[in-house]
This record gives structure tokens, C-alpha cells and sequence, in this order.
């Protein structure tokens, strides 16, 4: 049982015919984890005794003749910020150690009501501060189509685990790009929808404003199936959209012929992206193909782009300051003693417990909020959101969708940009202005350069117009061809 | 704007962290990098310019009847756990 040349439908038809049993299938992808996480390091907690309950109960439902949902037995990894009851949740970080959480997160949850079956949680960069998961602050994850180079980040784990055929599907969060760029970097399909489109309830906040769940898989049609199981409005979420959601998976042949696909000048533009030749060779050959496919492309302008990295890692670490000030000692995981009180018991906590990067973030953070600083930074930042907001806008009022490449690189060499975290923010270029403007968002392979390295491309579309983004990448897979770039 | 080691040590204290003093250096260093990176916002006149906090999205939640709604959480965490043990929280000055 190879999970690399199988797609969730096919094994839940194969489970229907009882060709194949639900232990069966997660018994190997046990085997298949014991045998490829020694080096790929993807897992962070393995889920083996639940997942194999699940599986016998799946099988009894199926020797009972019932109707099987549609991930039922489809065997999928969970990023490790997410909650799933009596499992640890670290979120990478020594300052969760102990920790375990005492409910689901409602995405998860959702997941497993459409029957999938969780097999474990995957690494991330700590708190999903990072952009290659070697933040972490356990082990760094390595990128299955080459051990030297890093998966991405901040859900490196999961993007990895689908690539190598250790889940068919993951759920990642996506807060600057930590979607989308390891599922670019590993050669599989991510997403990240629309803010509010999948309830955040049980998701460990990093920056409320930006933060979204989305799914990992190997084909665009299993995103949309996990899509539109996860989405819809939770009570427990604030800020989760009350918008119905639309028939993903259905919608996935309808024509594309009348879509006006836009191309931002900016993201080509080498002073701003720093883009590598062949990522930018591979993107044009898909936008020849949308082109073949009878879509209309137009060269559109998003002008601030180039004050992307800068409005976001303001913003982004503000909140993250915010955010990460419960972890105290007092309430989750860790708490070092101290003798001179509650004020040395937090600080000694969180010296011990945090890692460079987050510290980083949250002093960052705290300037940008600070005295004097407040409207200079972080206010000013809120209103360059505003400009990024406009521009796409603007460039939705002449076109349907906007294609890019995910990211200005292939997959970098670990320890490459890990002592200047300035160029690592940098990288993130392409993918962040989408969070900026609370847009639904798609990685996809594109090809792959002369290293047989992937490389991904993005389309963005407008507020909750996740179906026609779907759709759009569902055809050019299908005109592709990509399929054969499994790890 | 460059943030000198005073600089890391006061907002340090905001944050409730302690940063070791080998590493103060260089996170000035780092830190004065990013915020002089940053200060590239300064050429932009958002003077007229709305900020924008979150983007909204259909949110039915500003209103809602005032009524005790079944939740899981720490709830559920009582109920299993019964006590959770904190250190002491409150000193006298």
C-alpha cells in the first residue's frame, strides 16, 4: 500500500468494495512513518493506538454495510497547533511541554466527522514563527525530495508528510504564507482560504487578524473535499464567517474558458522578488497554458506590494506579543521555580521556554506597541494594510483571479538564512499580502527546476471565492501533467 | 532607528522575558536591522488613510441573545481534572 500513488477517493471506493480494510491501510502508513520519519522528521507526537481504534471501527461500520462518509479511513496529519483532545499540544515550543489539550479544535473535529483518521501532529517552526520549520524548537523537519534542503515553514510537517506518503492529507495554518509556501517547497497542493471561512476555535493564536486553517494534499480535488468539510460558521469562533459553504468538489469541472487571470507587474519584477530564473521560467509556462486553456491574462498593478514584508512582520509580531503573553507558567505546560516571586517565575519561564525566533518576534512586537512607538510602527502599519487592502480591490474590480509564484526560490539549503532573519522574512514576499487582505489563497505545483526541486505557483482570489480558485487549479493540474513529482 | 542593548533590555522587561547578556548584542544588531527595514512605511503618507485592524468578513457575532451555551474547553478540563494546582499568584508588595 503506497499512499503516493493513491488519491482519498480511490481508497474510499476500494474500502466500499472491500478490497482493501482501514487497518489494513494505517497499519502501513504506521509502517511507512517508521520507516521515512527517521529522516524526514515530520511527526512531532504519533497518534498510533487511536488511530488504529478509529480504523476498526471504520471497518465494522463497512463490514455493517453502512454509508461511508467521504474521508472515512483517509488517513491525515494534524500541524501541531492545533487541538486534539487528550493529545499533547506543543506548537514546537519547550514552554507547552506537559501540555495536553482537554478539547478539538472544531476543524479538526469536522475532519473526523467526514471520517478521517488522525495519525499524528506534525512539526512546525515554534508558535509557527518561520519559514522552514527549523524553529522548531524540538528538530528540524527535512524536505523529502531532498534531505539538505528545508520543507518550508511554518507547517513544514504536514506539507512533508503528504509529499512522502506518510498521510494523504494534513491541515497546516496559514498566517504569512505557512501554507502555501511548504506546500510549494515539497510539491504538493496547499491552501488558505478566505479569513473566517474555517473556524479557528482550537487553533493556538499566533496573529488573530491573519492566522487561517487550511488543508494540504496531493491533488487539488482532495483540497477541496477536506475544504468543504472544515469550512463553514462555528459559534466558537468569533470571527468565523456566517457565509454558506459552496459545493467544492462539484463545482470542480465547471468551465474556466471565461476567467480573467491577473499578473501582478510587481511580483515579476526582480528588484522587488529577488525571483529565481527558472521559478520565473516555470510560472510563465503556466500562464502560456491558462492562456491555451482560453483564459483572458492581464497585467494588473498591486503598487505596495513592496511594503508587504515590512506592514506584516509589524502587525504579525504585535499580536504575536499580545497573544503570547498567556504563556506564563501559570496556566499551560512548563513553569520554572523561582525565589524572587511571580514576576521572576514568569520571566524565568519564559526565557527557558521560548526560543530565539519567538523571542524575537514578541520583543519586536512589543516595540511596535510600545509608548511612543505605537503610532510610528504598528498604527502605521495598519493603515499601509489598508493601501495592500485597496489594491486588490482595485485589481479584482477588472479580473476573476491573480496568479504568482508562491515563492522567489526553490527550497533552501537548511542552516542557509537562519543567522539573518530579515532575508529568511523577506522570502515570504509573494505569500503575505493575501493574509494582509484576508484572501482565500492556492499553492500548486508548476514544474520543477534542474535539481528536481518543485516549484509552486499561487492563485489569490477575492473574498470567499474559494470555489472558483479550486476550480482554476483543479483544470490546469488536469491540462499538466505535474503529477509525477512525488518525493 | 537603531535599538541599542538599553534599548533590548527595557522592552524586554515589558515583554516579561529575560534575555541573556551574550545575546543582548545581537539582538540589537538583528532588531535594528528589521526595524530599519521597516521604517521604509515612512514614505508613504497615510495621513487620510483608515487603518485597518482585521478584515471583516461577515462576522454574526456582535449581537447575540444572553444566554449559557454548552462549550467544551476548560469546562471540560474541570470536569475530568477537578482542581488545577497554580503557584501562588498574589504577594504582597
Amino acid at each position: 500500500m503506497n499512499l503516493k500513488n493513491i488519491t482519498a477517493e480511490k481508497l474510499v471506493a476500494l474500502y466500499t468494495r472491500r478490497d482493501l480494510s482501514v487497518t489494513e491501510v494505517i497499519t502501513s502508513v504506521f509502517d511507512e512513518i517508521d520507516r521515512s520519519d527517521k529522516s524526514i522528521h515530520a511527526f512531532i507526537t504519533l497518534c498510533r493506538d487511536r488511530a488504529l481504534e478509529d480504523a476498526r471501527r471504520a471497518d465494522s461500520r463497512i463490514a455493517a454495510g453502512e454509508a461511508l462518509e467521504p474521508l472515512t479511513g483517509v488517513p491525515v496529519a494534524i500541524k501541531d497547533n492545533m487541538a486534539v483532545r487528550d493529545v499533547p499540544t506543543t506548537c514546537g515550543s519547550k514552554i507547552l511541554e506537559g501540555y495536553t489539550s482537554p478539547y478539538t479544535a472544531t476543524a479538526v473535529e469536522r475532519l473526523r466527522g467526514a471520517g478521517a483518521v488522525i495519525v499524528g501532529k506534525t512539526n512546525l517552526d515554534e508558535f509557527a514563527m518561520g519559514s522552514s520549520t527549523e524553529n522548531s524548537g524540538f528538530f528540524v523537519t527535512r524536505n523529502p525530495h531532498n534531505l539538505e534542503r528545508v520543507p518550508g515553514g511554518s507547517s513544514g510537517g504536514s506539507a512533508a508528510s503528504v509529499a512522502a506518503g506518510m498521510s494523504l492529507i494534513a491541515l497546516g495554518s496559514d498566517t504569512g504564507g505557512s501554507i502555501r509556501q511548504p506546500a510549494s517547497f515539497c510539491g504538493v497542493v496547499g491552501m488558505k482560504p478566505t479569513y473566517g471561512r474555517v473556524s479557528r476555535y482550537g487553533l493556538v493564536a499566533y496573529a488573530s487578524s491573519l492566522d487561517q486553517i487550511g488543508p494540504f494534499a496531493k491533488s487539488v480535488r482532495e483540497c477541496a473535499q477536506v475544504l468543504e468539510a472544515i469550512s463553514g460558521f462555528d459559534q466558537y469562533d468569533s470571527t468565523s464567517a456566517d457565509v454558506a459553504v459552496e459545493p467544492y468538489v462539484k463545482g470542480l469541472d465547471q468551465p474556466v474558458n471565461a476567467i480573467r487571470i491577473g499578473i501582478p507587474r510587481e511580483y515579476f519584477d526582480t528588484a522587488t522578488g529577488g525571483m529565481d530564473s527558472e521559478v520565473k521560467a516555470a510560472v510563465e509556462e503556466a500562464i502560456r497554458r491558462y492562456e491555451s486553456m482560453g483564459c483572458k491574462i492581464e497585467e494588473i498593478r498591486l503598487p505596495h506590494t513592496e511594503h508587504a514584508v515590512a506592514t506584516y512582520y509589524l502587525i504579525a509580531t504585535a499580536e504575536a506579543s499580545a497573544n503570547l503573553a498567556r504563556y506564563d507558567g501559570v496556566r499551560y505546560g512548563r513553569r520554572e521555580a523561582g525565589s524572587g516571586g511571580l514576576g521572576e517565575m514568569y520571566r524565568k519561564t519564559r526565557m527557558a521556554g521560548f526560543g530565539k525566533e519567538v523571542k524575537r518576534r514578541i520583543l519586536l512586537g512589543t516595540y511596535a506597541l510600545s509608548a511612543g512607538y505605537y503610532d510610528a510602527y504598528y498604527l502605521k502599519a495598519l493603515k499601509v494594510r489598508t493601501l495592500i487592502l485597496q489594491d486588490f480591490q482595485k485589481a479584482f474590480e477588472k479580473v476573476d483571479l491573480i496568479l504568482t509564484p508562491t515563492t522567489p526560490t526553490v527550497a533552501f539549503r537548511i542552516g542557509e538564512k537562519t543567522s539573518d532573519p530579515l532575508s529568511m522574512y523577506l522570502s515570504d514576499i509573494f505569500t503575505i499580502t493575501c493574509n494582509l487582505a484576508g484572501l482565500p489563497g492556492i499553492s500548486l505545483p508548476c514544474g520543477t527546476n534542474s535539481e528536481k526541486l518543485p516549484i509552486g505557483m499561487q492563485l489569490l482570489g477575492n473574498h470567499f471565492q474559494e470555489g472558483l480558485l479550486l476550480r482554476a487549479a483543479h483544470q490546469f493540474e488536469k491540462a499538466g501533467g505535474f503529477g509525477d513529482i512525488s518525493a | 532607528m537603531r535599538i541599542s542593548e538599553a534599548d533590548v533590555e527595557y522592552v524586554a522587561k515589558l515583554a516579561n522575558l529575560e534575555v541573556p547578556d551574550n545575546d543582548k548584542k545581537e539582538l540589537a544588531e538583528q532588531l535594528s536591522r528589521i526595524v530599519e527595514h521597516v521604517e521604509q512605511l515612512n514614505t508613504l503618507d497615510v495621513s487620510s488613510v483608515p487603518p485597518t485592524n482585521q478584515v471583516v468578513t461577515n462576522s454574526k457575532h456582535a449581537l447575540r441573545e444572553d444566554l449559557a451555551l454548552p462549550r467544551v474547553g476548560s469546562s471540560e478540563a474541570g470536569k475530568t481534572v477537578k482542581l488545577f494546582k497554580v503557584p501562588k499568584v498574589i504577594t504582597e508588595r
